[in-house]
């Protein structure tokens, strides 16, 4: 069985690493890629408590959901790609035994009460479950973290093979086939690298503190499957024969084993990984797995008093975070991708697992993780930075990966008319305001057909009594798609002479997309 | 001097001062039946009869690659938009370039352009990718650590970063489209060059037909052929808008890219003085033949 588990962890790892380095153009898969995100058994509860139905495109955590009560917390013994990781990290890091780590065992509560808190927050639509949900933070991780230090590293080490003579063929053909067929981005650079590498980082620096200490003491999606398992129908029998040696207490991952009955398991904690079957002396073989129709039941360990207080502490949270100064200058950057639902929405649905930003086809400079403006909840909420990447126009890749729909997926025709943004010039920075000379590169790139940005050519009279024509740029509102090109390509260093601003952003709603989507020819017909 | 002495000299010196233009003319025509034109103008066809013809024109293909040569073409990519709008280079033109170098026994033909949209979704819509790959082309995305700066000494730039696969290249071969542009009115061959400029290319912008000639002098490719298969007349250089595209079936091929452009400029009925940054490269002598007795062929395909 140890074998078995083990060959699911690595093939579910695969997959979802597979599905996440598919997920970039040409985005031509018969798997969408936010397909492991849906693996989330989190992800139809907090949909239901959001929209108050079942959405059958949460299906695989739906059978995950399924299945728990019978056999447990298997999907974070055999699927969960986070704890597979953590596995991985236990074994690098030397985790000590259960042992020595029994007072932190008070701490199993703190998984419920999160799950908890959680669920309160989004009765009162507050969705913060995302930032702990498990596939989010892998996702997350991969796409900030690993994924860039992978491409930094190749490309670094291939170029330096390149530069010795006698490998320089070989390297480079090797460099071009990983560029075109395995890594064929450019270099990532992410803001927010900091705090979501320190995220993961403490995530599995804990393995040094216990094994899978976030999957026993913090993981909400753990709480979750716990609370359904608590009468799950296939149990461990310890056979009379069992010497109470200890071996499986000490080696159970979740600590499920209590350290004075070993005859006992915790159904709540137990990931079924099947270690303490395979450690158990072949003198006794005491250990047996086994289907039984009268189960026992072991109990949540969250009592009434951590209730209450989880309860009081999210309603306090409530509060607070609705109490903030609202600056409206923050939200000159909140600009959202196209299709975004209408921000308090749009933070509702967002899981912030940064597939979005991971395909969007400026790689690393366009969508980024969002920093705090107003608000805590926009932490990590995919966010527009033009001045380092735009919207390609033909691009409409975000919506299709989106695991929630926070970003609904525009046809393209229909994208290209939503608004996410206004160019505004600044005329103190433009070449042509600032300096009476020529530029317009903004102009050249601006992608409409009927370009957003014109110029209007005026004589400007040197001082030197010379006369010369000068191309003065300016933007049409109505053309304009605040795609963001212009400010990217600025050739100002530093601070561009135009930018985009949210003015004039178009938010649609679920309704509203559907709408369009049954008259086609009615929207698309284009007015150029 | 004897009367009849006299007699003969003037008769000969008359026949001889005759004669003399009429010399001249016949080897000036002698020339021209053995010499290409300077500029080959070919309409009326498709991409790919249009260069062979103007290849004829020009003297064959082996005039310009030899066997073993490495060559570059840099035809626009620039923008991730598909052929019929007329943004980038026709990818029947370049697979057809291609094809001929590669008959020529060219040992490497490698296509690139540093695009200014995503790199994948240029070459894949442009459909340059399929077409002058599967004639054999090279093509890969331009890495920023293969640009090297290059010595240019000029008079606004003293340097500037250059893609290494074009200045290694023995041979270079320019394919721009004819299109509009909202700077100079139009861009051609000298523009398309910004191709294999790295830097902050935007800056050229700023006092751009000085910069062009320039960071040009150090470019000059081996021939230059304009693809005025489709034209874009207005809202280039991205164009989106089909009617600002016009069918024009023309093929410019020239070994000077300054005559080429200036002969392009016919097709938006352009004159020289109006466009800068083509009128300074003539005036900096990138210029190869003097535009004022430009030899140019017209051919127009059945």
């Amino acid at each position: 069985m140890v074998k078995a588990r083990k060959i699911s962890q690595i093939f579910f790892i695969l997959f979802f690493i597979f599905l996440f380095i598919r997920a970039r153009y040409p985005y031509e898969v018969r798997i969408q890629s936010d397909l492991f995100l849906r693996f989330s058994p989190l992800m139809p509860l907090f949909d239901f408590i959001d929209t108050l139905r079942i959405d059958l495109i949460f299906w695989p955590a739906l059978l995950i959901l399924l299945f728990t009560p019978f056999l447990g917390r298997f999907f974070c013994g055999w699927i969960c790609p986070l704890g597979t990781t953590l596995d991985a990290g236990s074994k690098i890091v030397k985790s000590p035994s259960n042992r020595k780590t029994e007072k932190w065992h008070k701490l199993t509560y703190l998984k419920f009460a999160i799950l908890f808190g959680s669920i309160i927050l989004a009765v009162f639509s507050l969705h913060v479950w995302g930032y702990f949900d498990p596939l989010s933070i892998f996702n997350r991780a991969l796409t900030v973290v690993f994924y860039p230090l992978a491409t930094l590293f190749a490309d670094h080490i291939l170029i330096g093979i390149t530069k010795i003579p006698f490998l320089e063929d070989p390297a480079y053909a090797v460099y071009d086939f990983f560029k075109t067929s395995v890594m064929p981005e450019n270099q990532a650079n992410y803001q927010q690298l900091f705090w979501i590498a320190l995220f993961i980082a403490a995530i599995l620096g804990a393995e040094k503190i216990t094994r899978r200490f976030w999957c026993r003491y913090l993981c909400p999606a753990g709480a979750l499957l716990g609370f359904l398992s608590q009468f799950r129908f296939y149990e461990r029998i310890v056979g009379e024969e069992c010497p109470s040696c200890n071996l499986c207490q000490k080696e159970c991952k979740m600590n499920a084993i209590p350290e004075g009955d070993v005859k006992k398991t915790s159904k709540v904690e137990c990931i079924e990984c099947f270690n303490c079957g395979a450690v158990c002396p072949t003198k006794y073989n005491a250990i047996t797995y086994r289907w039984r129709w009268k189960p026992y039941h072991t109990p949540i360990d969250y009592n009434r008093r951590q209730f209450l207080t989880t309860t009081a502490g999210s309603v306090a949270a409530i509060g607070l975070l609705n109490i903030g100064l609202k600056d409206r200058k923050a939200e000159a950057k909140l600009i959202r991708p196209p299709g975004a639902l209408p921000e308090d929405d749009f933070m509702d649905r967002c899981i912030r697992c940064l597939q979005c930003v991971r395909i969007c086809e400026s790689n690393g400079g366009c969508l980024q993780p969002d920093q705090i403006h107003n608000n805590i909840m926009e932490l990590w909420l995919p966010v527009a930075v033009m001045r380092e990447g735009y919207c390609a126009y033909d691009c409409n890749l975000c919506g299709q990966v989106c695991p929630t729909d926070a970003i609904l997926p525009l046809e393209l025709a229909q994208k290209k008319k939503t608004p996410m943004g206004l160019a505004h010039f600044d005329k103190n920075l433009c070449i042509p305001y600032a300096r009476n000379e020529d530029c317009i590169v903004c102009e050249e790139h601006c992608p409409t057909p009927d370009k957003a940005i014109k110029f209007e050519v005026k004589d400007f009279m040197a001082p030197d009594g010379s006369v010369r024509k000068v191309k003065y740029p300016y933007v049409i509102k109505d053309l304009c798609i605040g795609c963001g090109i212009c400010e990217t390509k600025c050739p100002i260093a530093g601070q561009a002479g135009i930018f985009v601003t949210p003015e004039n952003q178009k938010r649609l709603t679920k309704d509203e997309v559907g709408v369009i989507r049954e008259n086609p020819n009615e929207t698309y017909s284009s007015p150029y | 001097m004897k009367r009849r002495d006299f007699i003969k000299a003037s008769a000969i010196g008359a026949i001889g001062v005759n004669l003399l233009p009429l010399s001249l003319h016949q080897s000036n025509r002698l020339k021209a039946q053995t010499t290409a034109p300077d500029v080959v103008w070919v309409e009326n066809g498709e991409p790919e009869a249009l260069f062979k013809s103007a290849m004829k024109e020009l003297g064959g293909i082996n005039k310009f690659i030899s066997k073993g040569d490495v060559v570059v073409i840099k035809p626009n990519i620039g923008w991730a938009k598909t052929p019929e709008f007329a943004a980038t280079t026709n990818p029947d033109l370049v697979a057809e370039i291609v094809k001929q170098c590669k008959e020529a026994g060219a040992k490497e033909v490698k296509v690139f352009d540093h695009t200014c949209n995503p790199w994948q979704r240029c070459y894949n819509l442009s459909g340059i990718e399929e077409k002058a790959g599967a004639s054999g082309a090279k093509l890969t995305q331009t890495y920023d650590h293969k640009y090297t700066n290059l010595a240019i000494n000029g008079q606004h730039i003293k340097e500037w970063p250059i893609y290494k696969d074009y200045l290694e290249a023995d041979k270079v071969i320019n394919v721009p489209i004819a299109k509009h542009h909202g700077l100079d009115r139009v861009t051609l061959g000298l523009k398309n060059l910004m191709g294999v400029m790295g830097g902050r290319r935007g800056s050229l912008h700023n006092n751009f037909g000085n910069k062009m000639a320039d960071i040009n002098s150090k470019l000059i490719p081996t021939l230059t052929i304009i693809d005025a298969y489709r034209i874009l007349t207005a809202n280039g250089p991205t164009g989106g808008n089909l009617s600002d595209v016009k069918l024009t079936k023309t093929l410019i091929a020239s070994s000077c890219t300054v005559s080429a452009d200036y002969v392009a400029l016919d097709l938006f009925g352009h004159k020289l003085h109006q466009i800068q940054h083509i009128s300074i490269a003539n005036e900096r002598g990138l210029n190869k033949f003097d535009l004022t007795k430009l030899n140019v062929k017209k051919v127009k395909l059945a």
